[in-house]
């Protein structure tokens, strides 16, 4: 094969399947694709049948270029099923397309070595450095097998319907109404809050505390916002905190 | 001329994905349109018998892209009509032997000749509903008024948005205004409620959908049949021909139902 050296591509066998590593930060996507093609096509016998984890590194990556690659990896009979990046817009066009972000219960980094897994990881979070109290905005209403899953803040511009989960370390605002699930404080800060327009959840929870709430609630006609009082979650009505 | 691609899918299985699909290629058939409808549920095929179509079959759409005939030779052309064609699923294979590439290789050699072509999807969020909706211009997303069917139908919409297919149209089928009315059923008000995406057309649930599945007639063929699902699918069909048919949708919540109870009645 004649792809150009500047653009490599790892290609490595870990315990979950076959790692493929994109190296060159600075490539265009046309070019990555078309490398990817050709490592394919070159190692295609020995890489067929497996399930693939593809590390994108800093790329950042829009759900239309993952769905591309996806496809070229199905073309090839191989199965993408996590991918792993650096930027968090990155992880979270994967998770639209129903792709894991991290290696589940993974211990070692992707090269082998291992990692002291912190109580983030245990709570269900990527393990990431401290990436300090950034929020996440999402412009959409967030439907039912979507997961989004943030290291600090999480506000939603739309619904949260029913089989959705919104996962996030910090506070969770809903401009829309909930439906589904939404964990806030999710690393075990019970001051987490959750504020909803329409807060008729199937299920909230604010660090170790779950609420159900009750059958045939009838939904408030005002937002709400649900904290943690006295080891209990409480839904009052949302207005500025004294 | 350029034929424009419908996918016709649901996530759930059994609401009626197939009777939608070849009641709509029917209807659109009727207003004289060149009608292709495509079975991409491969492995597990039924649009062929719903048609009538099923001891016609010679090639299938497998056989188109493995290369083993040509595209015109797996169209089997429904002698009802002046043009209407289906291009049937193979029955002894996966969903593996066919890519979405495939489909839009498929779907490009078929726009020319065609006004529409209607792929009738597989359940599933799998291989068989990527192939299925790759090569789509339009989607419509069918679901029964029951919270199981709404929740996946709600599924397939992000879906098909993450995909940017737009998040669809879609057609509630099997709604029982009585039992609306009882506060039995999920109204067309609930189901949009969740939803959020353009109602394209409501179909009751009715026995003839049954009988002429079984005889491989589909209801809409009939423009004398005075059932009412006949008539939902011919009107669906004007709707996507652009006319506007006054219909159930877009209307209040008790509107709907009172309107809804008098259509079926008046028609």
């Amino acid at each position: 094969m004649t792809g150009s050296k500047s653009t490599e591509i790892r290609v490595k066998g870990i315990r979950e399947g076959i790692l493929l590593g994109l190296n060159n930060h600075s490539a265009p996507f046309a070019e990555l694709l078309q490398r990817l093609q050709e490592e394919l096509a070159e190692k295609r016998t020995f890489l067929k049948g497996s399930r693939i984890v593809l590390d994108v590194g800093d790329h950042l990556l829009q759900r239309t270029q993952l769905a591309q690659i996806q496809t070229l990896l199905s073309e090839n009979e191989m199965e993408l099923w996590t991918v792993l990046a650096e930027p968090a817009a990155t992880r979270e066009a994967a998770r639209a397309l129903g792709l894991a972000t991290r290696l589940a219960g993974s211990n070692t980094d992707l090269d082998g070595n291992d990692l002291a897994i912190g109580s983030a990881a245990q709570a269900g979070l990527e393990a990431e450095a401290s990436s300090g109290a950034n929020a996440l905005l999402v412009l959409e209403t967030i439907r039912s097998g979507r997961s989004v899953q943030h290291e600090g803040h999480v506000t939603i511009l739309g619904d949260v319907n029913p089989g959705a989960q919104i996962i996030a370390r910090g506070h969770v605002v809903v401009w829309g109404r909930l439906r589904g699930m939404v964990h806030a404080g999710a690393s075990g800060d019970a001051s987490a809050v959750i504020c909803a327009l329409q807060l008729t959840p199937t299920q909230l929870r604010i660090a170790n505390h779950i609420a159900i709430p009750p059958e045939e609630q009838q939904p408030a006609l005002f937002p709400e916002m649900a904290s943690v009082r006295d080891g209990q979650i409480v839904a009052e009505p949302w207005r500025v905190r004294e | 001329m350029h034929a424009k691609v419908i996918t016709v899918t649901s996530g759930k299985g059994g609401v009626g994905k197939t009777t939608v699909t070849a009641n709509l290629a029917a209807a659109l058939a009727m207003l004289g349109k060149r009608v292709a409808a495509i079975d991409s549920d491969i492995g597990l095929r039924n649009l062929d018998v719903v048609m009538g179509l099923e001891n016609r079959i010679v090639y299938d759409l497998v056989d188109v892209v493995e290369g083993r005939c040509r595209l015109s030779q797996a169209m089997i052309r429904d002698k009802r009509f002046a043009e209407l064609y289906l291009i049937p699923a193979a029955q002894t294979r996966d969903k593996m032997a066919v890519s979405p590439s495939d489909m839009v290789l498929v779907c490009d050699q078929l726009r020319p000749d065609m006004d529409y072509v209607v792929i009738d999807s597989p359940a599933g969020i799998e291989r068989g509903f990527r192939n299925a909706i790759a090569p789509a211009d339009q989607v419509i997303v069918v679901t029964n008024p029951e919270v199981s069917a709404v929740r996946d139908a709600d599924r397939i919409i992000g879906l098909i948005e993450a995909e940017e297919k737009g998040p669809g149209q879609l057609i509630i089928n099997r709604i029982k205004p009585s039992m609306v009315a009882r506060g039995d059923m999920l109204s067309i008000a609930d189901v949009l409620d969740i939803l959020a995406i353009d109602l394209l057309g409501v179909v009751p649930e009715d026995e003839a959908i049954l009988i002429s599945s079984n005889r491989g007639l589909p209801v809409a063929m009939s423009a004398t049949n005075s059932a009412s699902a006949s008539q939902a699918f011919r009107n669906i069909a004007q709707r996507l021909e652009g006319n506007d048919v006054p219909i159930l949708d877009l209307a209040p919540q008790s509107g709907i139902l009172s309107r809804l109870r008098n259509w079926v009645r008046g028609e």
